[in-house]
């Protein structure tokens, strides 16, 4: 109770000083329309309410600034969502929608690789920019397309900072077991590991893939335990994570390392597993705990404060929701320096852009994707989050090695 | 051989689950000629049911089983008589497109309530279990596969030795002899449908000690259920349960197989469907009619 | 019925109707094209219509092919969308990989998607019923986990998950050609249909659907008529997922093998009646229009007072859901029936449907 109270204080503050900041400014320009169709029902659903409360909590900042700044005029700002029922061809319909019915002046991504790749030729098609948080397959960035930006470090990226971790710990593991959901996305990631794992010193014993959206692994938890590895890695999604963490603890496998790519990030990851989802490591985009230190918006801090008091039931920010929150801020510092609302113009500025926000650092390289910025390791204590890796942004020592489930 | 035999015991131990997802499927099939499409949808009711009475009021989830069974075959039974009844002499293909509509409104009514987290049901006993020689048997599994088991007989020995058991089993061959004998249509069909709906309810309370569920998580499980009532042959109760257990088993050496060979785990248990289907089209178990 | 006035009148009107729809459809897009718009013709269609509309003729080949053999046949199909992905693959991988013009590369998306079906179809369609419409399921759903993971030599042999990226077509009005290929597609699906209910081949067939075996007996050689009606349903499908390939640019699994697709063909053939000509394009159209409606891309959105902004989504996925449940319990014959001419529209027509199906 008593840190709710403080934290509203603390959003308040913030508030009043936007407030302030803001009040004295003169024209009021036209309203800029940007927009996303997300899977507000369907399979998707609870990645892409993550997503929209990370393009809010923007939204919502920004116009009580009084809306982008171009040229001294400020523009407010609306995001105009549909629902695409998780499903890509309904997503491309809805993107045309907003470009051409709803104006909108840029477009912002949806959630899922296969509606990320049908967009982004939508909006290569239409010559509207589109900036997206949640598509991290390097394939989309590799047709040449200019008008798709990307704010994520790309997939191959996702697990190899566990690696690194793994590599400063003692005794060291050395032995990697590979699951894989059969999505673009989780193949790139494995193929990340199993590219980079030699460089460490590590070997990768066992690659399995596993059909996506499986819930029944078992099996596939059975072959990794009889290849007996020091750690455990999964690329898949949330629901494979728990699926997986449970087969774990039922087949009592006993790695040193359980790291996944997506899920344990998520406060769902906790609330269905409890205790057993303590010592599981992720790699994740961003976390609370980063140290950056922002050019514009809000600090790290302030930022988890304001989520906090936004969604008073979610507890802290994960990182769908934070790289949501940096595809707008990307986009408002391109339209800023673009002096212009001119498409062609913010999309050079989105190319020109180097930025560094609470999310870290946003520069494109010139397919788009923003390789610039590190992943960070995070690691579940005691049902809390913690960054555990690299060192210099971490709040904690990684919890290692990972007991016995018998031990705990 | 350890692997193997482990390999047995966990197509086995999933397999009860999708037994157990089946049999109300089958039964709903086999007597009602209705393809219900919401079926993965009465499952995950009875999950977020038994979910809501253990995270909220603490109650343990297998207490819960049998408010689930109660509750669904409630919700299973107005079902058919309000809704499904006025259709069941339309052509085949009807019932499916209403059981598609009903299953839109069933999952996002729950979306509604539920939100789109992921819950789970995890008890200090969650993922514990015996070892027998260096095989693992988790207690959760092992329970939910005798309660399929058990639930399964009871509901054959409904259908053989009971008045209204054998009522549905009339209705099932003839429906116009059955109703000239007196049996009460109308009544027979919901009975009928609120059974098959209570299987499905304990069955998702089962699977949210298991999973983690949403409201979309029951739409496998209706195609699931579609492959292991056709495996085991329709009509019977035995055969179901029969047909869930050679899919756990198929779905678990399937994922065994080393490399990206899981990835077709899908393609692998339709094939083999489809396969028996082409030479044995009563299914493994079942009798031709 | 046909000859009771009431019945004639909506009969008229219907006609009436799809003839005005046809003739937007077909000569709307006209106005896009520069000559006219430099003429100071105003512009009847823009990017969004030509999306929807090009998506629903998609969806009109699909449900009219889908009649082909579920409605004129009787065996209810259920893994269709295994011809729209084998057509669009067929497509994607001749110009991705093969570097093949589109136009040479199309005509083989129909001619694959047949060739599997006469494939499957010869061990398929020896199993009735449910059992056909379950093994129909399984190949569809196996088909696209095949396409999506099967590696040669360590490499995807159909660009694996990553799915495959075609070249933008470089055509003048690219919007207004895709949309017309699927229209066109939409017109040989319709008159495809047109054609097997006046032929010999579609008496075999509705013979074959009302009782096969006495349909042997009068020398209907049932095996070679099953096959072909599905080898021509596919082939229409297969056509739509050819067109689809390289107007939507990129394919993969999801997007080319999407397992609802199998239900939404039917469900749209079941609106507006199977085993007629224009019955399931009037389903796809309406079905589809509702989808879009309550998907709010559409010029008129559903608006429910009271409701907050986030539920809205959901409600108007509950409200999709009720008015299907409504269709089927008080006309379970499809709109056609009415619309069609057959039965006129009145709370006595509802009342007796109600009555004939219910017990």
């Amino acid at each position: 109770m008593k840190t709710r109270i403080l934290t509203l204080l603390a959003v308040a503050g913030v508030v009043a000083l936007a407030c302030g900041s803001s009040s004295n400014q003169g024209a009021t320009g036209s309203t800029i329309v940007l927009g996303a169709p997300l899977g507000l029902t369907g399979s998707l659903t609870k990645e892409s309410a993550l997503t929209k409360q990370g393009y809010d909590l923007w939204l919502d900042w920004i116009n009580k600034q009084g809306g982008i700044n171009v040229n001294g005029t400020k523009h407010p700002v609306t995001i105009k969502y549909y629902d695409d029922t998780s499903n890509a061809n309904q997503s491309a319909v809805l993107m045309q929608k907003l470009i051409t019915e709803d104006k909108a002046n840029f477009l912002l991504g949806p959630y899922g690789s296969a509606s990320t790749a049908t967009d982004a030729a939508i909006a290569e098609q239409n010559q509207i920019p589109m900036v997206e948080a949640n598509g991290a397959a390097q394939s989309i960035f590799n047709q040449g397309y200019k008008y798709t930006f990307g704010v994520l470090s790309p997939a191959n990226k996702y697990l190899q900072g566990v690696l690194d971790m793994a590599a400063t710990l003692n005794p060291k593991p050395t032995t990697i077991a590979m699951l894989s959901a059969d999505d673009n996305f989780s193949l790139e990631v494995a193929q990340g590991i199993i590219d980079y794992a030699p460089t460490k010193g590590m070997q990768v014993v066992l690659y399995k893939k596993y059909k996506n959206g499986a819930t029944a692994l078992t099996a596939e938890v059975q072959a990794a335990k009889a290849a007996n590895p020091d750690i455990l890695l999964n690329s898949g999604h949330l629901a494979e994570a728990i699926a997986i963490n449970k087969a774990a603890k039922e087949q009592k496998l006993n790695a040193k390392i359980f790291a996944y790519s997506v899920g344990p990030s998520t406060p769902d990851f906790i609330t269905s597993l409890g205790k057993d989802a303590d010592y599981v490591y992720d790699g994740s985009q961003w976390t609370p705990q980063v140290k950056y230190t922002a050019d514009f918006y809000l600090s790290v801090a302030d930022y988890v404060a304001a989520y906090k008091a936004k969604y008073p039931s979610e507890g802290a920010p994960d990182y769908h929701v934070a790289e949501s929150t940096a595809a707008c801020l990307a986009l408002q510092r391109a339209i800023e320096n673009a002096k212009s609302l001119d498409p062609k113009k913010v999309r050079d500025a989105l190319a020109a852009l180097d930025v560094t926000t609470f999310y870290g650092k946003i520069k494109f390289d010139s397919r788009g994707i923003n390789v610039y910025k590190p992943m960070v390791v995070e690691q579940i204590q005691n049902g809390q989050h913690h960054t555990v890796f690299p060192a210099d942004v971490a709040d904690k020592q990684a919890m290692y090695p990972t007991p016995g489930w018998d031990q705990r | 051989m350890a692997a193997f035999a482990q390999l047995v015991i966990i197509g086995l131990l999933a397999g009860g689950i999708y037994a157990a997802v089946g049999v109300g499927f089958g039964l709903v099939w086999g007597v009602l000629n209705i393809v219900n499409l919401a079926h993965g949808a009465l499952v995950i009711i009875g999950a977020y049911l038994t979910w809501q009475m253990f995270a909220v009021w603490g109650v343990d989830p297998f207490l819960t089983l049998p408010i689930d069974a109660i509750a669904l075959f409630v919700l299973g039974y107005a079902v058919q008589r309000g809704v499904i009844n006025r259709i069941i002499r339309a052509p085949l293909l009807f019932t499916f497109l209403l059981t598609f509509g009903l299953n839109l409104i069933a999952v996002n009514v729950l979306l509604l309530i539920f939100k789109s987290d992921f819950r789970s049901v995890t008890t200090a006993y969650s993922g514990a279990g015996l070892e027998l020689g260096g095989l693992v048997i988790p207690y959760i599994r092992l329970a939910a596969l005798g309660i399929a088991l058990v639930m399964a007989a009871v509901l054959a020995i409904l259908l053989s030795r009971t008045r209204v058991g054998l009522a549905i089993q009339a209705v099932g061959s003839d429906r116009d002899a059955a109703q000239l004998v007196g049996i009460d249509l109308r009544h027979a069909y919901a009975v009928t449908f609120g059974l098959g709906a209570a299987v499905a309810g304990v069955a998702g309370g089962m699977i949210a000690m298991i999973q983690a569920i949403t409201p979309t998580a029951g739409e496998p499980y209706t195609l699931q259920a579609f492959v292991v009532v056709i495996l085991g042959g329709l009509g019977r109760v035995s055969a179901t349960v029969v047909g869930g257990l050679v899919f756990g088993l198929v779905e678990a050496f399937g994922q065994s197989i080393p490399g990206s060979g899981s990835v077709f785990a899908n393609a692998i248990a339709f094939g083999v469907m489809v396969l028996i289907l082409v030479t044995r089209p009563q299914g493994l178990m079942g009798r031709l009619r | 019925m046909i000859g009771m006035p009431a019945s004639r009148t909506w009969n008229r009107i219907f006609v009436a109707l799809a003839m005005a729809v046809i003739a937007y459809a077909v000569l709307a897009p006209l106005s896009s094209l520069d000559v006219l718009q430099s003429l100071g013709m105003p512009l009847l269609t823009d990017k969004l219509w030509f999306r929807l509309a090009t998506i629903t003729a998609m969806f009109v080949v699909m449900a009219s092919a889908w009649n082909i053999i579920g409605g004129l046949t009787g065996y209810a199909a259920f893994g269709n969308v295994a011809f729209f992905g084998i057509g669009a693959y067929t497509v994607g991988m001749l110009i991705t990989k093969a570097r093949w013009p589109f136009l040479l590369a199309l005509p083989l998306a129909p001619a694959a998607a047949a060739v599997f079906a006469v494939l499957i179809g010869l061990p398929l369609l020896r199993l009735r019923g449910h059992y056909f419409a379950v093994a129909s399921l399984g190949v569809g759903v196996a088909v696209g986990e095949l396409v999506q993971n099967v590696d040669f030599r360590g490499e995807p042999l159909f660009g694996g998950a990553s799915g495959l990226f075609l070249p933008i077509l470089a055509v003048p009005n690219r919007d207004l050609y895709f949309f017309y290929l699927m229209l066109a597609a939409a017109a040989v699906s319709i008159g495809v249909t047109w054609a097997v209910l006046r032929s010999r081949f579609g008496y075999g067939l509705i013979a074959i659907r009302e009782n096969e075996e006495a349909a042997a007996v009068i020398g209907v050689n049932t095996t070679a008529y099953k096959v072909a009606a599905f080898a021509l349903a596919a082939a229409l499908t297969g056509l739509a997922g050819g067109v689809f390939a390289q107007w939507n640019v990129f394919i993969d699994q999801e997007n080319s093998f999407p397992i609802g697709y199998n239900v939404e063909m039917i469900l749209m053939a079941l609106l507006g009646g199977t085993g007629t000509v224009f019955g399931p394009a009037a389903g796809a159209v309406v079905l589809q229009l509702l989808i879009q409606f309550l998907s709010g891309s559409l010029p008129i959105t559903l608006q429910i007072p009271f409701v907050p902004d986030d539920a809205m989504p959901v409600l108007a996925q509950v409200v999709l859901g009720v008015l299907l449940t409504l269709v089927v319990v008080f006309a379970p014959r499809g709109v056609i029936d009415f619309f069609g001419g057959r039965s006129a529209l009145s709370i006595a027509y509802l009342r007796r449907s109600l009555r004939e199906t219910s017990i």
